[in-house]
């Protein structure tokens, strides 16, 4: 599971007022290496929420993202490239994803994460 | 799916698993009967007892939300994954990796080297009919595929736009086998595949600028919750475009189809783990009332026929009855049920529909 997905995941269980952002459990990540393309990152830059983004990438052991990032930044290359890497280099392999409200784990397998809601919490 | 819930007494029992309907025409469960017989008793009888009827006279609303308990929403949700855990492999080894229809020419010919061409046909032509633009600046750059198979659309519509694509499955196997698929074909960085339930999307409000529903709105069992949740995390301005079988509208003077039709859907069902039909009409109504914009529906079922007796075809090759045959007894059963679809289509009872949508910006 990479970073941009984790971003873009919420509690929902019932009864939850803010299931975002969910905390991370790691048991196991790796990093992949991927390819940087400029554009695809501008446009995620608009819809990345940046303090869940630096906070999990500070949970995978990564800390070098700046604890405020504006557009203009984009301009420059080594922002362009932690922000590429900690979005979309991290993996989180094995491990859970966390309800910050009831503590629930949502279980991460092979990269996979299952966010089904058992019985009592629909 | 018309069962009346009461314990074992009024439900009838199966035959080479296809639940035969009781005589009631109202209220609807989860289709339970094909897990039945396939667990070999594993399910107990609470299923059924705990079922609520509708009672006649229901008007589009409530028809439309079902009153199953949530056992019965997780089973049918274990029988989803499950079916789709066993046969995406045969699917994917004889049809490629989009599991939806082809689009074809009316009353063509269809065959097997066509069908990867119609498939994809399938994808542009969904987005031609919601006048989704392609221009750089008003293109998709998020998008939700829900009930995402293994991840064909998501990878099509990631590559097409450049956009960052989500997919959600109830099938584990899936989601790795679309995850896999993806890593092959170079999409890892766009795209990425949950285990989730399209009745509670794990995403926040408004986060995506494409909400595509390719042939899976028919798995749910709750169509009112399923078009909500889609609309929620729709962003403002984005588009929702659904894509699923349906059936016939009703007359004004019809409150439910007719007990034969019935009786054919529910065989067809069974096979397919379908909990619920409506029509296209229907899902209109529910997107009105949800205040979305540019309300567009049409009925495709001539361009998707080919369709049917091409996967049959396809079906009876040696290749084919052998992977049917590895693959398991739900799978089979998929399988006995494609004559049932033809019949439908044939009888108009079955249509294939588009309905599309844009959420007020």
């Amino acid at each position: 599971m990479r970073l941009l997905t984790h971003n873009m995941l919420s509690s929902n269980i019932k009864g939850v007022t803010n299931g975002f952002p969910l905390r991370i459990e790691v048991e196991k990540m790796v990093e992949k290496e991927v390819e940087l393309n400029m554009d695809f990152l501008k446009n995620m830059f608009a819809k990345v929420e940046w303090r869940a983004l630096v906070e999990a990438s500070r949970s995978m052991g990564y800390s070098e993202l700046p604890d405020e990032a504006d557009s203009s930044m984009l301009d420059s290359d080594e922002f362009l490239r932690k922000f590429h890497h900690a979005l979309l280099e991290l993996h989180l392999e094995e491990g859970a994803l966390v309800c910050p409200e009831t503590g629930r784990k949502f279980p991460v397998n092979k990269g996979i994460p299952n966010m089904l809601l058992h019985e009592d919490e629909v | 799916m018309y069962f009346k819930g009461a314990g074992g007494a009024n439900t009838k029992r199966h035959l080479w698993g296809w639940a035969l309907p009781s005589s009631t025409s109202t209220g609807f469960i989860a289709s339970k009967s094909g897990a039945l017989i396939c667990c070999r008793g594993r399910l107990s009888s609470t299923v059924f007892t705990s079922i609520r009827t509708s009672g006649s006279g229901i008007r589009c609303r409530r028809r439309l939300r079902m009153s199953i308990n949530a056992a019965a929403t997780e089973s049918l949700q274990r029988g989803i994954a499950e079916f789709y855990d066993k046969s995406s492999g045969v699917w994917e080894d004889i049809w490629g990796d989009h599991m939806h229809h082809g689009f074809y020419e009316p009353e063509s010919d269809a065959s097997l080297s066509d069908h990867r061409a119609a498939q994809i046909r399938m994808i542009e032509e969904s987005l031609r009919f919601a006048s989704l633009s392609d221009d750089s600046l008003k293109k998709p750059k998020s998008i939700v595929d829900v009930g995402c198979g293994i991840g064909g659309s998501s990878r099509y519509l990631a590559r097409k736009y450049g956009a960052n694509c989500q997919g959600i499955t109830l099938s584990p196997v899936q989601a790795q086998r679309a995850r896999e698929l993806a890593t092959v074909q170079g999409l890892a960085d766009k795209v990425s595949f949950q285990v989730a339930d399209a009745l509670n999307q794990p995403f926040p409000d408004g986060q995506f600028d494409l909400v595509w529903s390719m042939e899976s709105g028919e798995h749910m069992p709750d169509k009112t919750k399923f078009v909500n949740e889609l609309a929620r995390v729709a962003a403002p301005g984005g588009t929702i475009i659904i894509v699923t079988w349906c059936h016939r509208d009703l007359s004004p003077s019809e409150e439910s189809l007719r007990p034969e039709e019935k009786a054919l859907l529910n065989k067809i069902c069974n096979a397919y783990y379908l909990p619920a039909w409506c029509s296209t009409a229907d899902y209109v109504k529910l997107l009105q009332s949800l205040s979305l914009e540019d309300i567009k529906a049409a009925d495709w079922s001539q361009y998707v026929a080919p369709f049917w007796p091409a996967v049959i075809k396809s079906a009876l090759t040696w290749k084919g009855i052998t992977s049917l045959l590895r693959s398991g007894w739900k799978t089979i059963r998929g399988a006995f049920a494609m004559p049932l679809m033809i019949k439908g289509y044939k009888k108009g009872l079955i249509k294939f529909a588009i309905i599309t949508c844009r959420k007020p910006a």
